[in-house]
């Protein structure tokens, strides 16, 4: 069992460093007359944690729109989003699962309305994602090639794949996350990092 | 090959069944071409992680933190659908063209700079916003680690237009961390970030001004206190979380250094 454990963890990525909630709850705590809304949320502070989370958005955004710019706007309307709808969150949980999900879900009805400009039609979440392929142009150049290759995974790899290997989420959770069966996220997260592997390999290859 | 192959991530991820787990491991024991699957797989999430993790690193554009900060509560909801995206594109890509060029920052600075006396409130809210997004961010404080002290203080002080020391405050109980180059109100403004024993943060930073302030103000902005002078062609301010005792001692020790 030991050895299980120790396998599984062998060249897992640390998970990053979360905000430091607890100096937030500490503002809270030493502020007094602030308006309260809601379940008490201070709506004060979670501005300030939505700001300290953007680093964290802006890399999930960009990982879903495969876009700079898209992704700036995607959590820009993610962030304004969570803030009409304050008194809905849980301060009990956490705040970036919970804005993970909502830009996740924006993301998906942003697709969705341009399927339905472009004449397609509805189309299963599953799907619309890999309609939209901003993969290549400018947005990608200042990449390393590692992340245009990333950037070029189909569909939501990338993401599942940061969700997963980075933000610490299970199978379980992310499947839930991305609406999609457990099976579904195990068979893409091997996808992703096999496709990289061999990315890696022959970029290895080549350079020898 | 076995057919362990396509449980290899699941396997890394400790996400299978105990006895599916030990069947794998024994499956790598008495077969290389797996084990060397397996480390491809272990590889490319390593550098994977890496490219995530410097993502982590890249300036965010302040116009994304105050439009958060000054978004109206409970009421986004109420506008119409349709414009949504096709309006923050044009701030966003503002932005954008600001931190990557600096040529639209001049269009922000006439527009922050129009009264008078908008002009340095501005920068300080500025400056809130960047400290709330980093000052949390332990593991990429800096742009420039304090390793490289001499290139800071040159590249800064060539970017700002005012000159950077660096002060040593090691008798406040801080140490210098290193520091980052900042756009507020349209301006370069150079950030010097200093940590206590217990990791809080306190950051000084300093904006090019043909007409410095005189005397010491102290004032709140956000959750952060803020100590703000000017110097030699420049305004300075030291900001520290709310309710920093020590924070006017520490810019008062700081003007005598800069």
């Amino acid at each position: 069992m030991m050895t299980v454990e120790k396998m599984s963890r062998v060249g897992r990525i640390a998970p990053m460093q979360r905000p430091r909630l607890e100096v937030v709850s500490d503002w809270a705590e030493n502020r007094d007359a602030r308006p309260v809304r809601g379940n008490g949320v201070l709506a004060g502070d979670l501005k300030h944690d939505l700001i300290a989370l953007l680093p964290r958005l802006r890399r999930f955004a960009r990982a879903l729109t495969r876009s700079v710019p898209e992704a700036d706007d995607l959590v820009q309307e993610a962030c304004l989003r969570a803030l009409s709808r304050s008194d809905q969150w849980d301060p009990s949980q956490p705040l970036d699962r919970w804005m993970f999900r909502i830009t996740r879900n924006l993301w998906i009805s942003e697709i969705r309305k341009r399927q339905v400009r472009l004449g397609e039609g509805q189309v299963p979440a599953e799907e619309a994602t890999d309609l939209v392929s901003h993969a290549t142009g400018e947005a990608s150049v200042a990449l390393t090639d590692l992340g245009a290759q990333i950037a070029a995974l189909p569909e939501d790899l990338a993401a599942i794949l940061l969700a997963v290997s980075v933000e610490g989420y299970s199978y379980s959770e992310a499947a839930d996350l991305f609406a999609i069966p457990v099976g579904t996220v195990m068979s893409r997260i091997h996808r992703a990092r096999k496709a990289l592997a061999q990315k890696i390999d022959a970029s290895e290859g080549a350079a020898r | 090959m076995s057919g362990y192959e396509e449980k290899l991530s699941a396997f890394l991820d400790g996400e299978l069944p105990e006895a599916e787990a030990r069947n794998i491991e024994a499956a790598l024991a008495r077969d290389p071409s797996l084990q060397a699957e397996l480390d491809a797989l272990i590889a490319a999430d390593a550098a994977v992680g890496q490219v995530f993790e410097d993502m982590l690193a890249e300036p965010v554009p302040v116009d994304l933190a105050r439009a958060i900060r000054d978004a109206p509560l409970g009421e986004a909801a109420n506008r119409s659908e349709a414009p949504r995206f096709g309006l923050s594109r044009l701030a966003s890509v503002l932005a954008l063209a600001m931190l990557g060029l600096g040529a639209a920052g001049g269009y922000l600075a006439g527009v922050s700079n129009a009264p008078e006396i908008a002009a340095p409130a501005g920068w300080l809210a500025d400056i809130a916003d960047y400290h709330a997004v980093y000052a949390g961010q332990t593991r990429h404080l800096v742009e420039v680690g304090a390793d490289e002290a001499d290139h800071i203080e040159t590249w800064l002080t060539a970017t700002v237009g005012a000159p950077v020391n660096i002060p040593d405050l090691s008798g406040n109980g801080l140490t210098f961390q290193g520091g980052r180059l900042l756009v507020a109100a349209g301006k370069p403004v150079a950030q010097l970030m200093f940590t206590d024993v217990d990791g809080d943060v306190v950051a000084l930073c300093l904006i090019r001004s043909e007409t410095p302030q005189s005397g010491f103000e102290t004032r709140a902005i956000g959750a952060f206190d803020m100590v703000t002078w000017g110097g030699e062609d420049a305004n300075f301010v030291m900001v520290g979380d709310r309710g920093r005792e020590d924070l006017s001692e520490i810019a008062r020790r700081a003007a005598t250094e800069v």
